[in-house]
């Protein structure tokens, strides 16, 4: 009796939904591939699709921090700010005051892992709530870039800066290095959060922190990790953004502050924690990044493109939202 | 009766005079607690009787100011949750404590995970998701719970089998004591039955449980002794068998003295 009680086995289009939250988002970019292929002949070139993978490079990797904190039921709007920050220290660094440019990289991603630790210390030790501590982070963050920019570009930054932005051939298509540095780091941290302890436990912490809590998970570790972490990350996107730009701009980050979101939200991570997979977060930003490239083929106007990524991210969420009514 | 000197060999854990003061009010008050090997002992009490003053300082959620505590014959000084753990003692708590998302497996090794041997264990720190597995299928079958895969997310299974999942991890890794707060609270008349047979497997597998319930049908039920607990201090250790429901709340509540009961309703 007891047996048979606990051994009911689940309704089967509850555990099916997981699986139509991966495989969901990767279906939408090549029904929007196949859609634009259909409308551009340019569209599918490999020159063409390299260029996204290009332009997709900086959000993508900002991504995948942005994915760690927001499978700990938080989420970072300062990531684009603190990039931009980053960028700027290590340009004007290596171009003005002539600090090795090695040395140079270390202190901007230095200074973005920092401001991962601020948000993290005032998460975990003030237990405010990481919207309000990355708005304002977010905010500081972007009036020491233009303080300390002087609002001005930082331009003749030593090449060997810029090396990520080479490219290299295979069967006749350019590919940029950094995008390779993007498809590593996503391996990487797809490899962490699946195989290892420390990224069960951001499942874990993101899922229930109460819960995780009381079987023994050093919770506080785990989120101030998940920050500082993803603040290092920011550091090499910075570095990407630099290569790609060829230019330390203190205006960047903004576009990438919010598509890094969107990015994550449409590869099925809930913004409720706990769920989604990294790779996700690249599809995610591949699906940005494929609309702004089909619609600027297609001849529409920049502003639709913003439109159309508001209504994408609307319907990402509500299917997060609609599938975690259905579960329970 | 049991002789007495039959019982110091048995006793799993013993506390003396615990004392615990929040601000003015004195929650434990010169608690005393015993608990026999491979029994289930019941802790009753009104609100603010120190039952969960009590069970928080066994679980080490709570440092007393004074007393003492001996576990397997040796003093203990529990100062976070996770020195009873490292003891062996347990803890299921009446709210679910499992992440839904996650595996049956996982659950059941949360912050206990196994990495695997050689290299891919040491330098890329790699679970060893299959051993887990097999392992949590083989805790789940000694409990005699039926579910089948262990890789089906815990938010998929009913309160009942969730909260099966929380005993069997409880019972996978305590070596002493397994210490159940009100573990029915949260479910409904069947699955609080199948609970509490999974409470009485983990009581002959040889563990101790120590078991707050507000449910007297419940504790009537499945308990060898009922400690209870009044004004901060034990009123007294009742015997289920030797008395009722009511006198038990009675001395409970303080309308009875444990002095005017039959001795044979004490334990």
């Amino acid at each position: 009796m007891l047996r048979e009680e606990i051994s009911r086995p689940a309704d089967n289009w509850r555990e099916r939904l997981p699986a139509v939250g991966t495989v969901g988002p990767l279906l939408a970019l090549l029904v929007a591939s196949a859609f634009f292929s259909a409308q551009s002949d340019r569209f599918l070139t490999g020159e063409n699709l390299s260029l996204v993978l290009q332009q997709v490079m900086v959000v993508g990797v900002i991504a995948i921090g942005q994915t760690l904190i927001i499978l700990t039921a938080g989420v970072d709007l300062s990531c684009g700010m603190v990039m931009a920050l980053g960028g700027i220290v290590m340009t004007k660094l290596a171009a003005e005051l002539g600090l090795p440019v090695p040395v140079a990289i270390a202190c901007g991603i230095g200074v973005t892992t920092m401001f991962g630790l601020i948000n993290g210390a005032l998460v975990t030790a003030v237990k405010l709530p990481p919207f309000i501590v990355t708005l304002g982070t977010m905010n500081i963050a972007f009036a020491i870039t233009q303080l300390y920019s002087d609002s001005q570009t930082v331009t003749e930054i030593p090449e060997s800066m810029t090396a990520l932005g080479a490219t290299f051939e295979i069967g006749g298509t350019s590919i940029v290095y950094g995008v390779v540095l993007m498809l590593v780091l996503y391996l990487a941290a797809w490899f962490g959060l699946r195989e290892t302890a420390s990224g069960r436990h951001v499942y874990a912490v993101g899922n229930d922190p109460e819960a995780a809590r009381l079987t023994g998970i050093a919770t506080q570790r785990v989120l101030l990790g998940v920050y500082v972490i993803a603040g290092a990350l920011y550091g090499v996107a910075a570095l990407l953004s630099v290569a790609r730009t060829g230019v330390g701009d203190p205006n960047a980050g903004q576009t990438e502050n919010l598509d890094a979101i969107t990015a994550v939200v449409l590869g099925g991570t809930s913004l409720f924690g706990g769920r989604g997979v990294v790779l996700g977060s690249l599809v995610g930003a591949l699906i940005v990044g494929v609309f702004r490239n089909g619609l600027t083929l297609m001849g529409v106007s920049s502003v639709y493109q913003v439109l159309v990524t508001g209504v994408l991210v609307i319907l990402a969420v509500a299917t997060d939202q609609l599938s975690r009514r259905g579960a329970r | 009766m049991t002789a007495p000197e039959m019982i110091p060999t048995s006793i799993v854990m013993k506390a003396t005079a615990l004392v615990k003061r929040y601000g003015h009010v004195t929650a434990l008050d010169g608690m005393d607690f015993e608990l026999r090997a491979a029994e289930i002992l019941a802790v009753i009490g009104d609100n603010g009787a120190g039952k969960s003053s009590l069970i928080r300082a066994l679980s080490g959620a709570a440092i007393p100011d004074s007393g003492e505590i001996v576990l397997d014959g040796r003093t203990v000084h529990f100062r976070r949750p996770i020195d009873a753990r490292h003891a062996g003692i347990e803890t299921v708590y009446q709210e679910l404590a499992v992440a839904p998302a996650m595996s049956i497996a996982e659950n059941l090794f949360l912050g206990r995970e196994i990495r695997r041997a050689g290299f891919a264990g040491s330098a890329l720190r790699m679970l060893d998701k299959k051993r887990m597995a097999l392992e949590s299928a083989g805790h789940m079958r000694e409990l005699k719970i039926g579910i089948g895969a262990m890789t089906q997310a815990v938010e998929t299974l009913s309160g009942g089998q969730r909260q099966g999942v929380a005993v069997a991890r409880s019972a996978a890794f305590a070596r002493h004591v397994v210490i159940m707060d009100e573990p029915t609270a949260s479910l409904g008349v069947k699955e609080g039955m199948m609970v509490l047979e999974l409470i009485r497997r983990v009581r002959d597998k040889g563990l101790s449980v120590v078991l707050v319930s507000h449910n007297m049908p419940h504790v009537f039920e499945i308990a060898d002794r009922i400690h209870v607990a009044r004004l901060g201090r034990r009123a007294a250790v009742l015997n289920p068998k030797a008395i009722s429901m009511s006198d038990a709340v009675a001395v409970m509540t303080g309308a009875m003295r444990a002095e005017e009961l039959p001795p044979e309703a004490l334990s």
